[in-house]
């Protein structure tokens, strides 16, 4: 039975009318019938089990799918697989049969051009596409083959040099020496070492949990809230239940042990417990055969809810009388965090000017490649195992162990490849329901979050709003700065006590200032809930301190590097936590900074005020802009401009 | 028409858990081939920081990096490192793994100092060499030296090591405590392009310094930099999780918007590289410290090529022209700058 079942496309004939396709895939000839719905990137990952290209959004948009068809690009998210009759299909997982890596992977691999590695192959694909179409593209053609594609880890830069670097090599311009491994030093630590994981993320060799099949696996599906808040009156699963091949069906009530955890307050179910405080949140679970009888159980699964009052403003959350979304929160507060030091009212006072304005940043997408994916199984000695991109597989063990209600060591967490987190994995989002489904099923159980999923349900980046005040003196010196901010924590907490102890601690900058005053509140609403997400809060505070700061600078007619290198912290600083720091290269990095960028002192909007303009544009290190469809507008640089800059490295002792 | 400004704008950040202790431990072994495992909860998420740990431990073990077996995040099998996030894979796990490997070394150099009949601190390695300083005879390789160890002596090399930054909680009052023990300061200066005509930014340039500590591999680091700049545009000017009434508008990659290879600048990465007095291999982290300064630098220069101020992110199109309309409507003066107006 399990031999049917690895074969994906098996099984779901008998639900389906499905189609003959006869195909060359990297140079073999395959016949397979497949369901007629099946898609060219479903036919290569689920009926082959080629899972070097990888599905980022199913739309698309992301371009990890991208693979040749005829030796044309596709994005294979996008085409029936009845397009591939009778065509030749290339992918990434067999792009160069004979080398093990193309010259555009080596490439690839010694430029550094792979982070988490979830978008490369799809990279290279685009990048072998437009050195194929044009051995001689220049920087901005590679641009435009590579627009298609979206890397949200490498910045682009180094995936560019890459492939410059192998179209320099291909047509000799460079020798192929370039692309040995630097000379061995005398020290392995400050060498630019090539990636050890590379390799297998250029050739899309590495598996993410997406990519794993077990025999006898079955596949999860979720049932989610439509509404933002609403009490649970009934679940009706007894139709869903009927549909051969559901094995099981899951709610909070399967969770044997004590059902709440969180990163820093308990207070998330596995699964909605009588009430759902967002849209997107997990009602009851399905595991089934395939993904298609478990996509028709959810289908047929009916909630009944009864609507409640929702809380979409955090402002409007703190009220008093507002709706209560969780019992412990008193006025919704999630967090509340105070930074007091010296006294503000009486430096304000003093200041020769004191700046106000409220700063506002967004609810932000972590949009990593690889979308949330995870495997369950229970070994031979009854361990229960989840593999799955997890940050945090130590915290995740322990929470599980208490949903669970097993011993610690009866319950393993194993990361598989992680395709991008930045803050978005650290939640234990959905291996609570795949290790209870393995449990009760005993068999491996899979889900696979579709994009669409993905952004609605994972957390977000905290929306700041920043009540600003600074108070100065005439020649730039701050005496005072008070800053209230208010978060959207979204419906369940994640981490946002910490973010709002990060926003509060680091928010007024790194500039020595004797007083002051930071209010950092995380309030619940019925938002998608925020949490961790690449510099935690700081991002959203530091934004609005140093767009302030600049509108400091406005106010006194001064130059921006000017105003902050009187206040930067120095050696021996104390912090606003009253920390004493030793160390301090604050001042170093700013002039560092403005060096290499050859800042031309003086006030912001020359122009505007009827000064001279300006004069370090076109310095080298920055691009031409683009015209409409990514040309560039001729420009003659006023300093040497190379396109392969190298880090200048500043040592200090 | 289009002009161009610049914007600069400085960061900070503190470096592993905040205002809670935090803790990372590793196992190391010497193993036949003289090759070295190593055990640890590290999570590689694209970072580079299994490459960085190698590095590591090959310099101090006086192997190659290619010589290093790690064995990652598996709960059942490998000691805790806790989690990837914080800055603190490098600064933690790098620390631990110095002083796991630094056990073991000290260890297999008095066992060779005595095989030799040398002091153990005549004992050196490096790429998969052993040498008694001094000595021109006594030099074999790594491979040899281990099994030599193991067969004539019945030694096994091993070694383990925890590396703890102390921190403590925050003051619920005044805030007051050592939320950290290391920090990494940065500035950025940000060159943008405005289209008055449309409202539409480019990031042109960016310039990023930060002081790392000791770097592991300066690729690596460039990376993060990179990485963090090319998010920084994509918060600055286009991304936005919409929500009406607690459903998102932005479900897919059609609607919520991220930069493209079309939409970077050229980024200039500067290091400051000297090394952190309180750790042991003086590293600190970069994945977070570069995206903080990113976003007001642009902003700022947005000020400076055109004169508005935009206090709300993502700085779009529209919301540019709208601000751009409101000045010229409003027909103000630019600013009086204040230290004129007091006088």
């Amino acid at each position: 039975m399990s031999d049917t079942l690895l074969d994906g496309g098996t099984l779901a004939e008998g639900c389906h009318p499905t189609t003959e396709i006869n195909a060359t895939v990297n140079g073999r000839k395959v016949q397979r019938r497949v369901p007629n719905h099946y898609r060219v990137i479903d036919f290569v990952r689920e009926e082959l089990k080629l899972t070097g290209n990888k599905e980022g959004c199913g739309a698309g948009e992301c371009g990890t799918c991208s693979m040749f068809v005829d030796g044309k690009l596709i994005k294979s998210c996008l085409a029936p697989v009845q397009k591939i009759n009778g065509c030749s299909v290339e992918t990434i997982d067999d792009l160069d049969r004979d080398a093990g890596m193309s010259l555009l992977q080596q490439a690839f691999h010694k430029c550094g051009a792979s982070q988490c590695g979830y978008c490369i192959p799809g990279m290279v694909m685009a990048a072998t596409s437009t050195l194929r179409r044009n051995p001689g593209a220049s920087r901005d053609e590679i641009k435009e083959g590579l627009g298609g594609n979206i890397c949200r880890c490498t910045g682009y830069q180094k995936i560019l040099d890459a492939v410059e670097l192998a179209r320099d090599i291909q047509s000799g311009a460079v020798p192929a020496s370039a692309l040995e491994e630097d000379a061995e030093a005398h020290s392995f630590i400050g060498q630019r070492t090539r990636r050890l994981d590379a390799p297998a993320k250029v050739t899309g060799a590495i598996k993410y949990a997406a990519d794993m099949f077990m025999p006898n696996m079955l596949h999860m599906q979720v049932v989610r809230s439509p509404h933002p808040h609403a009490r649970i009156v009934r679940i009706d699963a007894e139709t869903a239940r009927a549909i051969p091949g559901v094995e099981c069906i899951l709610t909070c009530d399967d969770v044997p042990g004590v059902d709440n955890f969180g990163v820093f307050i308990e207070d998330q179910p596995t699964l909605a417990r009588g009430v759902v405080r967002y849209v997107g949140e997990a009602v009851v679970a399905v595991a089934a055969e395939t993904l298609d009888i478990a996509r028709a159980a959810v289908a047929a699964i009916h909630v009944e809810y009864e609507k409640l009052p929702s809380l979409f403003d955090p402002h409007t959350a703190m009220h008093d009388g507002a709706v209560q979304l969780h019992g412990f929160a008193q006025n919704n507060i999630c967090k509340h965090t105070r930074i007091r030091k010296g006294d503000v009212d009486a430096a304000l006072a003093s200041a020769d000017v004191i700046v106000e304005q409220t700063y506002d940043t967004q609810s932000v997408e972590h949009a990593y490649l690889e979308p949330e994916a995870g495997l369950a199984y229970v070994e031979a000695d009854g361990c229960v195992t989840v593999q799955s991109p997890s940050q945090n597989i130590t915290h995740h063990r322990h929470m599980l162990a208490r949903i669970l209600g097993r011993p610690i060591n009866k319950v393993r967490m194993i990361m598989s490849t992680v395709g991008g987190g930045f803050g978005g994995k650290e939640d234990m989002i959905y291996q609570g329901m795949l290790a209870l489904a393995a449990i009760k099923t005993r068999r491996p159980v899979r889900y696979v979050f579709t994009r669409e999923e993905s952004i609605k349900v994972s957390a977000k980046r905290h929306p700041f709003n920043i009540r600003y005040t600074m108070g100065l003196k005439r020649d730039g010196r701050i005496v005072a700065t008070k800053m209230v901010m208010v978060a959207d924590g979204g419906a369940y907490a994640l981490s946002t006590p910490g973010v709002m102890n990060k926003s509060a601690i680091l928010g007024p900058g790194p500039y020595d200032i004797a007083n002051v005053w930071v209010d950092s509140i995380g309030v619940y609403t019925n938002n998608t809930p925020s949490g961790a997400f690449r510099a935690f809060g700081a991002f959203q505070s530091e934004f609005a301190t140093e767009c302030h700061l600049d509108l400091c600078a406005q106010r006194l007619g001064m130059d921006p590097v000017a105003l902050r290198r009187i206040n930067l912290m120095r050696d021996g600083a104390t912090t606003h936590t009253r920390q004493q720091l030793d160390r301090v290269l604050a001042v170093e990095c700013l002039e560092a900074a403005i060096k290499a960028a050859g800042w031309d002192a003086g006030v912001p909007y020359r122009q505007g005020q009827g000064k001279p303009q300006r004069n370090d544009f076109n310095y080298e290190g920055s691009r031409q802009s683009y015209l409409i469809g990514g040309q560039t507008q001729p420009l003659v640089p006023r300093a040497s401009s190379k396109s392969d800059v190298h880090p200048v490295k500043i040592s200090i002792n | 028409m289009k002009h161009r400004g610049r914007g600069v704008a400085c960061g900070w950040y503190g470096i592993a858990r905040t205002a809670a202790m935090d803790r990372a431990a590793v196992w190391v072994e010497l193993d036949d081939g003289g090759t070295v495992k190593i055990a640890t909860g590290v999570t590689e998420i694209g970072e580079g920081v299994l490459t960085g740990l190698c590095q590591i431990a090959a310099q101090e073990m006086g192997v190659r990096p290619e010589d290093i077996v790690l064995g990652d995040n598996d709960t059942a099998r490998v000691p805790e490192a806790a989690h990837a996030g914080a800055t603190r894979m490098t600064y933690m796990i790098g620390n631990a793994v110095a002083l796991g490997c630094r056990e073991a070394f000290g260890r297999f150099r008095t066992a060779m100092g005595a095989y030799w009949g040398v002091s153990a601190e005549s004992v050196r390695a490096f790429a998969g060499q052993v040498w008694a300083e001094g000595s021109a005879s006594k030099r074999m390789s790594m491979e040899h030296a281990v099994h030599v160890l193991k067969k004539e002596r019945g030694i096994v090399i091993v070694g383990s090591g925890l590396f703890t930054s102390a921190h403590t909680a925050l003051n619920p009052e005044n805030g007051e405590a050592t939320p950290w023990q290391s920090y990494v300061f940065g500035a950025q200066v940000a060159e943008v392009e405005v289209d008055d005509d449309t409202g539409e930014v480019q990031v042109l340039g960016v310039w990023a310094a930060h002081d790392v500590g000791r770097v592991v591999n300066p690729q690596q680091v460039e990376g993060q930099i990179e990485g963090s700049v090319v998010m920084a545009v994509g918060h600055a000017l286009m991304e936005e999780y919409v929500q009406h009434n607690g459903t998102t508008t932005t479900p897919g990659f059609a609607k919520y918007i991220l930069p493209t290879a079309l939409d970077i600048p050229h980024v200039t990465s500067v290091l400051l590289t000297e090394p952190d007095p309180k750790t042991p291999l003086g590293v600190k982290g970069i994945g977070e410290p570069a995206i903080t300064p990113t976003a007001a630098a642009i902003i700022n220069a947005i000020y400076d090529a055109v004169g508005v101020r935009m206090t709300r992110l993502p700085a779009t199109p529209e919301r540019v022209m709208e601000a751009l309309v409101d000045r010229r409507s409003a027909k103000q003066p630019d600013e009086v700058p204040v230290a004129e107006a007091i006088s």
